[in-house]
This record gives C-alpha cells, structure tokens and sequence, in this order.
C-alpha cells in the first residue's frame, strides 16, 4: 500500500455540506425526499437546533430590525416612535472615519494573526505529538496563558511591554517612543501578537486532537515508501489534518474579527485617538455606552456580512484541490 | 449552500419582524397613583465596603419604623460597567425602586430610555432638593429644568502630593509651591529630575470617555472659575482657559512629567509618582502614605477659597419602574437628613452634597482635620453637564485630547475649536 | 536508512531545546502571576519577577477571600461551567455527528447557522438576550439564566463537525450494511472514536463559562450567586483600592481562578496520549 492510494481511504478534501444522490441509483420514496436519506440527522440536530431558536433568533432578529429603524432601547410601556429609516444608519457607519478605520485595525490584525496562528500552532502540535520526555510539562505549559485569565496576562503583558519593559529593554535604542501599546503604528501588531500567543493552546490542542486521529498505518506507509521526513508529512499528515486546518483558519478568523476584550483592556478605550479600534470594541462603545443600539447593529450586520465572506472565501482556498 | 443562503435570510428577516411586533404594549397606571402609593421598595447602592455600612444601617433604622414599608438594599458593583448594568435592567423593567450610584452622566441617557422618575412632580420635590444642595443643584437638573436625580454626594477632586517623595526632591513638603502653573511645572520637573519618582503625576492616559474628569476638567474648572463643559447648549472650553490647561498638560507630556501608558494599579500607591489628583475616597486607601493636599493649580494662582474643581458626584435616580414611589420618596428624603447625611460622612468620608458642611458637622471636621479641606471645597465644585448625548460628548473630548495633548499631534487650539464643533452639534440632538 | 541515525538525535534535542524554551515564555504570565499574588508589596520593577523570600506572603489570598467569598464562588463557577460542558458535549456531539455524516434535509442551513452564531458578536445580543431571559422567560438571578446562552457552544459542535469529517466513512457504512441503527452506530462506534475531540471540546468548552464575566455580571445581581471571574472583576474595579496590596489581591483571585483550569488540563492531557486509533478497515 502505497501512501497515495492509502490516502484515498483517509477524509478527502471533496466532503461539503451537500447532499449527495441516493446509492445505487433507486428512486427516493417520498419520505426520503423530504427529509434527507438519513432522517435520523434531524433527530440528533434538534436540540441544538431549538436552542438557537429559542435563545438566539430574537436577539439576532431584533439586532437587524434595529438596524433599519431609528430605534433605542426604552423602559417597558414607554412609547417612542422608530421610524424606518432604510439604510440611514449604514450610511452614518460607514461614512463614519473611526469606524472604517475599526475595520482596517481587524484587517491589520488578521493578516498578522491568521497565518502565524496556523504556522506556529501546527508546528507546535506536530513537535509535542512527537516528543516523548517532558510531554506533560510542555503541553501545559502552551496551553496555560489560554486559560489564564485576561486580567492577569494582560498584567504581564503590559509589564513586559511598557515604555521600561524587558522588550524595550533588550531592544535599547530601537525601542519605538510611544510604546508599543500606545503608538499608532505599533498598538494593533502589539494586540495581535498578544493575542496569537494567549489563544495558541487552544488551536494546538485542535492539531493535537486531530493528529491523533491519522492513523498509524498511513505514516508506515509512507516510511516503507522511502518518503523522507518532510514528504512524509506534506503527503500524510497535512492531507489528513486538512479539516482541522479549516476549523482554525475559520475560528482564527471569527475570532480575530470579533476582537473585544483585548483592546477594551490592554489600550483601555481604544487606544489614543482610536489607535486600536475593532468593530466590536465601537459596536460596544456606542451602542451600549452611548446609547445608540441602532448604530451598533448598523455595524454588526456589516461585520458579520464581511465575516462571513472572507471564511467563505478562505474555505474556498484550504478545501481546493 | 446558496440554498441554505436564501432561507437564512428569509429566516432573518421574519425574525426581526417578529421581534419587532413584540416589544412595546405597556402599563397605564396614572403616574398620581404610583406616586402616592406606599409599600415595600428595593435600592442598589454600591459595593465599596463602606457605602454598603452605611447602606445597610440606614435600611436597618428605616425598617425599624416602618414594617409595613420595608426596604430591601442590594449592593452593585460599582464599576465602569454599571451604567450598562441599569441601562439593561431598564429595558428589562427591573431596576429597583432607587439606585444610590447614579452617576450623572448617565442620567440623561435613563431619561431618554423612560427610566426615571421626575422628581420634580412631587409637590416638595425641588423644593427639597434646593433646600438640601442649595445653589449648586442647579447644575444637575435636566434640560426642561426638572431633577431626574437627587444629587447625594460628591468627592471634590484635590492635588494630593507624597511628603516623602517631596523632601527627597528637595521641595517643602509642609507647603510645596503648587499655586501656578509656573510653581507646579517647577515642582514636578524637580521631582522627576532628582528621580525622588519616576512621575511627578500620573493620571490615567487611556482613552475611557471619564478620563478626561481626572486630568482636563478639574482644571479647567478652576481656571474657568466654575465654568461646565457645556453651558446653554454650547461647548465653553475653546477658550483661553481651556486652551491653558491644555497647554499645560502637553506641556507635562512632552517633558515626560506623566507617563503616557495605562498603569495597572495605583501610581501613587506604589511610589510610582508624586501627585495625583483623587478625591477624599482615597484618604483611606492612601492611609500609610504621608501625603498631603493642596487644591488644584491655575495658571496666575487663586486663593484655595476661590478655587473650584470636579465634583465626581454619585447621585440618587428613582426609577420608572418603581410601584411605591411613595415609599421610595419618603425614604429617599430619609436617608438624605441631616443625621443620615452625617452617618454619610462618618462612615465613607466622601461629602454629601449639602450646602456648607462645615457649619452643619462641626464636631466632625474637627475631629477629622484631614477631610476639611475637601469639606470647603464642595462648596465649589462643577459637575458633569446635563445635555444629551453626555456620553459621545465625554467620547469625542477624550479621543481628541489623546491625540492632541497626551502624544502631541496637531496644534491645540484647532483641536479644542474642531472638538467644540463637534460637541455643540451632539448636544443639540434630541 | 541507516544515514537516519545520527541526525534525529540532533534534530531531537534541538527540537526539545526549542520546545523548552517557548514553553517557558508561554508559562511566564502564570509565573508572573503567582509571584504577584504572594508578594506583600508591589514591585513593579523587574527585579520584582523574582520571588524574593522576604516580601512572600499568603495575605493577598486571605484578603481576597474576606472580599468575596472564593469557596461560594467557585462553587457557581463549578455549576455554570459544569452544566454547560456537559450539555455542550451531549448535544454537541449529536449535532456534529448529524452535521459531517448524515444527510438530511435542513443539513445545509444547520450548518450556515453554526456558523453564522459564531460569527455574531456577543456584545450585539447581549442586551436583547437579556431582556429576553429576564422579561419574558423570567430567569434573572438564576443558574439557567446564566447558563441558557452558553449551553451549546457552537465551537464544540464545529469541532465534533470536523472530527467525524475525518472519520472514514466506510466504517458507519459497514455498520449500516450490517444492519445497525444510526443511534447504535453513533454509540458504539462514532464516540469512541473521536475520544480525542470530546477532550478537546471539553476543555475548549470548559474555559469560555468558567472565564466569562459580563453575562454572569449582568444577568446575576446577588453576590452570593456570582461565578468567580466576576467576583474578581468586580473587586478589580472596585474593592481593591481598600487593601493592603490590592495589585496581590487581584492577582491572587485571578491565581484561583485560573488553578482549577490548569489542574483540569494536567489531568486530562494525558488521555492525548500516542493512541493512533486503529481504522477497524484492514487490508
């Protein structure tokens, strides 16, 4: 067997949501037509399905209704007209330069963040798989700023990172003034390498969970082969972890473009100026700080309408060939 | 998935229509009703361990008297997210019947949403409130001239200063110059120069629309000699006293006299600066530290008795989803006597808004020298103006002034004119 | 093969060395962390990263703890985060099941509307959530109030999603020509075999309720009912200034917080162990 054709039996990059003709090419009875060849999936799905549609579907209904109306948030029993006002309040977002800008710092953040995610976290899965002293330890330790709580590793960070900090510190006269945190320039690769180290362990523990799963005769196949290391793992492993290399591109993506906490905490307000505005972070500011409700969902449709196509578009490029 | 698509939009938008439909509908109790009507009431004050003592003895000693009208009192936190947690809690019509950590830049906001109740509609409301305040609450009544809030207690902002941190730097630690703006300047360059503290102040540099309360406004209060942010719907600070201050606190950027970088923790507390402007809240947690006060600097030097500074008041709202707003006022006006007034004071140390402290608690200022000053300072004291969109006005200031002051970008006289543009045109909004 | 020898022993150890050393970068903030909540007095200089024996002291845990009561506190961390693992595990893995091997009408939309709950922020849902629970479904100041928006994480089900995606598909097709049903084929051979994801799904699922702070804060307005993050948060913003190191303090509640997470990770993380899991198709 050799690694080519084992590959075939392993999951192919062709699975989709789609659903495929019945086998053997008999004719669906009505009741397969309607709900699918295995009815049993809709059984399974139901509870979560119902509890989407009991907690979610209003407060994601009502956000979008907002969106469209000139509306606020009143006490109960008091009347105030909300008028539609059609995309008005698109325009006020999108016309408005802090909020454009909010979109660009998430660009900013993702191009920094997606790849060095997928690179480091792979990478790190693969070497922990593979050692044999010190697994416990090692594993532990990529993964505790994951699961230490913000207030605390913020803390380090900013510690780490002020104006007197170990990195200035190393760096000397190369050090940037303002620093790192408070620089327009620096504050948003700042938040993003905080953020790719915090959430690491998170994506390694996907990797790790996933290389687990590709089965061992598949890299002996490979070593009969002859294949040297590095073919070995571009032809076995990375195929084989190919959907968990989705999921992280896509969490990685979700969660960058929803970044809150981190510029809420580390630049406290959004840096000066709006330096280290997200999307969510304004979304945050003015629809519950300020008040204004609609024009918080006036930005959250459009940040999910923007989420949504780039994981789109970044399915279409990890599922080609 | 296109199919898929489609559904999820179709989904959607029946959604919201449906959630649309269900809100509103409401109770039509005359508002003469509810307000005469007595029965048990719930009040949130706020966490910091000594307002909940007072707290707790006031419900103690109404509910001694009143069995029938008993309060039950619930401590919230008080942090920056409070004003979210009320705000939610009034659309979700349940906010107790009084809330003792209102701040004052949210209370336009509730008044908007329908959460609080007009005081003013009760036939001693203003008169009450006049009474107790005296001149100064004129400031916090809203723009059709009724109180939406009680106003309850303030924390006069001073210039507190370390001794120790003074007498390393080679300055009198008794009477440290600290009148102008040329004395603070020289105070705070010797301090850093002599490394007595790394910072001479400190204030919180980050972006959060209360900042600009610490650093700007309690100076601009004094220089402008009481003036708000925004009087008769224009913005006031593109003057020269704003433009003053402003200099001033580049001036203290630029010099690295002040850290430019949020600190987490206390800058004074840990030796990390030498001033820092606070209000009697903090007497307690400074406590170890030898420390002094003086009152906010202007640039040509006023007398202490004629200097004015922020308030930092934290008010009582009573809101509209109270039932016994009889009750509730009766209380209200209970927990804001004299004598509860003097418990205030003795137990927290911050100043309830009452006219003349001093001559009304003798026995305690001479007991406690210390919060005297502050006692003569609420006398005069500004507070954060009552407009609407109070929040966004704090937001565009703050956000401006980052850019301006603290790291120096562009000139600051056409930013405080582009910045009270814009606010003239927020506070004109509905 | 025999050129293979030499070089692995050196790449191991390099490999282990780098290893070594990222893992202590990545341990620092917990170290940092812990030395923070032991100190007497704040040291915010760098010589204050080394736990000097002479300002090592247990009182920033006894402070925090006549603050907020830790014990109450991390008993509703433990029933908000424990009931929301375990229904996202149960329902998750049914759905992810349903989602990557079974087709049914629907499948599709499921899938799209995972995705999209992902992609919504909280912050937008957050007040009409709340209005929702406390207003029409009445659940302010309670356990369901809390858990109900966090008992199924989309993530978990994502994750069960790609993992039976992984899983070959002739094996659920062998058990259906035998003759199985899909809740037995979903039993007996489906859950053993993504063992490794209900792990991962467990801790991943585990640290969003047991870290979350402005639901609980929001919807809970008793102190006794609080989870342990906010408590600490709350203290963070307000409390702290009254304490003799209040930095200590906070660092020590976070310290609590974050041990029983990490324990938990210790425990488990050796079920991650090198068990390739046998396809069960020879030949």
């Amino acid at each position: 067997m050799s690694a080519k054709t084992s590959q075939s039996r392993g999951p192919g990059p062709g699975r989709t949501a789609a659903a495929t003709p019945a086998p053997g090419g008999r004719r669906w009875s009505r009741l397969e037509f309607a709900l699918g060849r295995n009815p049993a999936g809709l059984l399974l799905s139901a509870p979560y399905a119902l509890f989407v549609a009991a907690v979610f579907v209003y407060p994601i209904g009502l956000g979008v209704w907002m969106s469209f109306h000139d509306s606020f948030f009143t006490a109960p029993g008091v009347d105030v007209p909300q008028p539609f006002v059609g995309l008005e309040n698109y325009a006020a977002v999108l016309s408005n330069p802090a909020v454009r800008a909010s979109f660009v710092h998430v660009a900013e953040f993702l191009v920094i963040n997606v790849p060095l995610t997928l690179v480091f976290s792979l990478l790190l899965a693969t070497a922990l798989n593979n050692v044999i002293h010190w697994r416990g330890f090692l594993r532990v330790s990529y993964y505790v700023p994951y699961v230490t709580a913000s207030v605390a590793t913020i803390t380090v960070w900013m510690f780490m990172f002020n104006s007197g900090g170990i990195v200035n510190q190393i760096l000397g006269p190369l050090a940037p003034d303002p620093a790192w945190l408070v620089s327009k320039i620096w504050a948003m690769p700042s938040i993003a390498l905080y953020v790719t180290w915090k959430q690491l362990g998170f994506f390694i523990l996907l990797f790790l969970a996933a290389l687990q799963n590709v089965p061992k005769e598949l890299h002996e196949a490979a070593a009969t082969d002859g294949a040297s290391r590095w073919q070995a793992y571009k032809a076995v492993t990375l195929p084989a972890v190919r959907p968990a290399t989705t999921l992280v591109v896509l969490l990685a993506i979700i969660t960058g473009a929803n970044l809150f906490t981190e510029p809420y905490l580390l630049t406290g307000g959004g840096g000066p100026n709006g330096a280290s505005t997200t999307p969510v972070f304004l979304l945050y500011q003015q629809g519950i700080q300020q008040g204004k409700p609609a024009i918080a969902s006036a930005i959250g449709v459009l940040l999910v309408i923007g989420v949504l196509i780039i994981t789109y578009g970044s399915r279409k490029l990890t599922e080609r060939d | 998935m296109k199919r898929s698509i489609i559904i999820l939009i179709a989904a959607l938008a029946t959604a919201s229509m449906l959630a649309a439909c269900g809100g509103g509908g409401g109770s039509s109790t005359q508002a003469s009703d509810k307000q005469a009507a007595k029965g048990p009431i719930t009040i949130w004050y706020s966490n910091n361990p000594n307002e909940v003592k007072w707290g707790k003895q006031v419900v103690a000693a109404w509910n001694a008297n009143h069995p029938d009208e008993k309060v039950t009192g619930q401590e919230i936190p008080a942090g920056r997210t409070s004003e979210e947690v009320i705000g939610a809690a009034i659309t979700a019509g349940n906010t107790p019947d009084l809330i003792y950590n209102t701040a004052s830049v949210a209370v336009p906001q509730f008044q908007k949403q329908g959460g609080l109740v007009d005081l003013s509609t009760f036939p001693d409301g203003a008169k009450y409130i006049e009474s107790r305040t005296g001149g100064a609450a004129s400031q916090y009544a809203s723009v059709d001239g009724d109180y939406y809030q009680l106003p309850w207690k303030s924390n006069p902002v001073m210039l507190f200063y370390n001794k120790a941190i003074m007498r390393k730097a080679g300055i009198d630690p008794e009477n440290p110059p600290l009148a102008t703006y040329d004395e603070f300047l020289a105070t705070a360059r010797a301090i850093v120069k002599s490394k007595a503290a790394k910072y001479a102040i400190y204030p919180s540099p980050s972006s959060e629309f209360y900042q600009s309360w610490f650093d700007f406004y309690a100076l601009y209060a004094a220089e402008s000699g009481g003036k708000l942010l925004v009087e008769n719907g224009a913005a006031t600070f593109a003057d020269t006293a704003g433009t003053s201050v402003a200099e001033l606190w580049r001036t203290i950027y630029a010099e690295k006299l002040a850290g430019n970088e949020p600190y987490t923790g206390d800058a004074f507390l840990d030796g990390l600066t030498g001033m820092v402007l606070a209000g009697p809240w903090a007497i307690e947690s400074y406590g170890k530290t030898d420390w002094g006060v003086a009152p906010v600097p202007t640039s040509a030097g006023m007398k202490p008795e004629e200097t004015y500074t922020f308030a930092d008041s934290k008010n009582v709202g009573m809101y509209s989803s109270s039932k016994n707003q009889g009750t509730a006022w009766e209380f209200l006006k209970f927990s804001t006597s004299p004598e509860q007034d003097g418990a205030l004071l003795e137990t927290t140390g911050q100043m309830p808004l009452r006219a003349d402290l001093t001559k009304a608690y003798p026995e305690y200022f001479t007991k406690h020298p210390a919060y005297k000053m502050f006692a003569e300072q609420a006398n005069r004291t500004v507070d954060v103006p009552n407009v609407s969109n109070s929040v966004e006005v704090w937001q565009t200031f703050r956000d401006a002034w980052t850019a301006a002051v603290i790291f120096g970008e562009g000139d600051i006289a056409g930013a405080l004119n582009d910045v009270a543009a814009s606010i003239d045109k927020l506070v004109s909004q509905q | 093969m025999s050129d293979m020898q030499p070089r692995p022993h050196r790449r191991r150890i390099l490999s282990m060395t780098l290893l070594m050393l990222g893992a202590l970068v990545f341990l620092f903030p917990f170290y940092y962390m812990v030395i923070g909540a032991l100190q007497t007095k704040r040291d915010p200089s760098l010589s204050g990263a080394i736990p000097w024996p002479s300002n090592l002291t247990l009182n920033n845990f006894l402070d925090i703890n006549g603050a907020i009561n830790l014990g109450r506190s991390l008993l509703n961390s433990g029933i908000f985060t424990g009931v929301v693992v375990v229904c996202t595990i149960f329902f998750g893995v049914l759905a992810g099941y349903a989602l990557a091997t079974l087709h049914f009408r629907g499948r599709g939309l499921l899938f799209a509307v995972v995705l999209l709950l992902q992609a919504v922020p909280f912050q937008l849902l957050m007040v009409p959530l709340y209005v929702l629970l406390v207003r029409d479904f009445g659940l302010g100041d309670s356990y369901v109030g809390m858990i109900l928006p966090f008992a199924i994480n989309s993530v978990a089900v994502l994750i069960f999603r790609q993992f039976f995606l992984q899983v070959p598909q002739e094996m659920f097709d062998a058990a259906r020509i035998d003759g199985a049903g899909e809740f037995r084929i979903l039993w007996s051979i489906a859950v053993p075999l993504v063992r490794p994801a209900i792990l991962t799904a467990a801790l991943v699922t585990f640290i969003g309720p047991w870290n979350e702070f402005l639901w609980p804060f929001l919807i809970t307005k008793k102190q006794g009912m609080q989870p342990l993050a906010v408590a600490v948060a709350n203290f963070t913003q307000t409390g702290a200034g009254f304490h003799a190191n209040p930095m200590g303090s906070i660092l020590a509640g976070s310290t609590v917080l974050a041990v029983p997470a990490v324990v938990l990770f210790i425990v488990f993380q050796r079920h991650f162990a090198e068990t390739h899991s046998s396809t069960g198709v020879k030949g």
